[in-house]
């Protein structure tokens, strides 16, 4: 299983702040954004814009990175802390 | 030693200045920042802020801001840093964050602050979100931070 997490507005899109999905889903975070757009077409947008990250087990990581059974994927969109 | 803590719960300037003050004893210099919950959204006409809820990525944030001490204490020489970003709802008026650089001298103690709140604002993994009593919505990050972080990033020819 994957943990995905959706940080800031991407949490409402996506009605929860965490999901689980099998490897099957996607086996890298663009494939399991394609997936997470099917079934949500709002959130597919807003996970496609430009200035939207992605972590992979806690660090920042490409959309192509392979991802293992366990991994924990967090979409970030743009920070604003400090 | 650098301290850096993300928590729910306020903190105590003066404690935290004390502690640099009374540190490694050779510093001539402290700077210190605070940023407060303000109380005008610029966002929205005569609204005035109630709430902002900072949310984080627990495990992250605090490797993040890690990475951003140890380049600061990289590219100055600094003896001491703190370094603490409060989560959870706050009001106007409320203390969000510090960031205190203990050096030899100020120049130093300046430009790491100011190294470090710029590299806050875009880089850490906080997201803050504005309650108005008539509803909440997640801020954007300013062009203007981004231009602020902009020119810390180092001449290719540097490396």
């Amino acid at each position: 299983m994957l943990k995905i997490l959706f940080f800031g507005a991407l949490g409402d899109k996506a009605g929860s702040e965490s999901k689980s999905l099998e490897l099957a889903s996607g086996n890298t975070p663009e494939a399991l954004r394609e997936t997470l757009a099917r079934d949500n077409p709002e959130l597919g947008w807003a996970l496609a814009e430009p200035q939207v990250m992605v972590a992979v087990n806690q660090a920042l990581a490409d959309w192509q990175t392979p991802l293992a059974d366990g991994d924990e994927v967090a979409f970030l969109p743009p920070v604003t802390g400090g | 030693m650098a301290v850096i803590r993300i928590q729910p719960d306020d903190f105590d300037v003066a404690a935290e200045y004390d502690r640099l003050r009374h540190g490694a004893g050779r510093s001539g210099a402290i700077v210190t920042f605070t940023g407060l919950v303000r109380d005008f959204n610029s966002g929205d006409d005569n609204a005035s802020v109630q709430t902002l809820t900072l949310q984080h990525y627990p495990g992250m944030t605090e490797k993040l801001l890690g990475d951003i001490v140890t380049e600061a204490q990289q590219r100055w020489q600094i003896d001491d840093v703190t370094v603490i970003h409060r989560v959870g709802t706050l009001r106007p008026g409320d203390q969000i964050v510090l960031v205190a650089v203990a050096s030899g001298h100020r120049r130093e103690a300046f430009e790491a602050a100011e190294f470090l709140m710029d590299y806050l604002k875009t880089r850490a993994t906080l997201w803050k979100k504005v309650g108005t009593g008539e509803s909440e919505q997640w801020l954007a990050m300013k062009d203007s931070d981004r231009r602020a972080a902009e020119r810390w990033r180092k001449p290719e020819s540097d490396k």
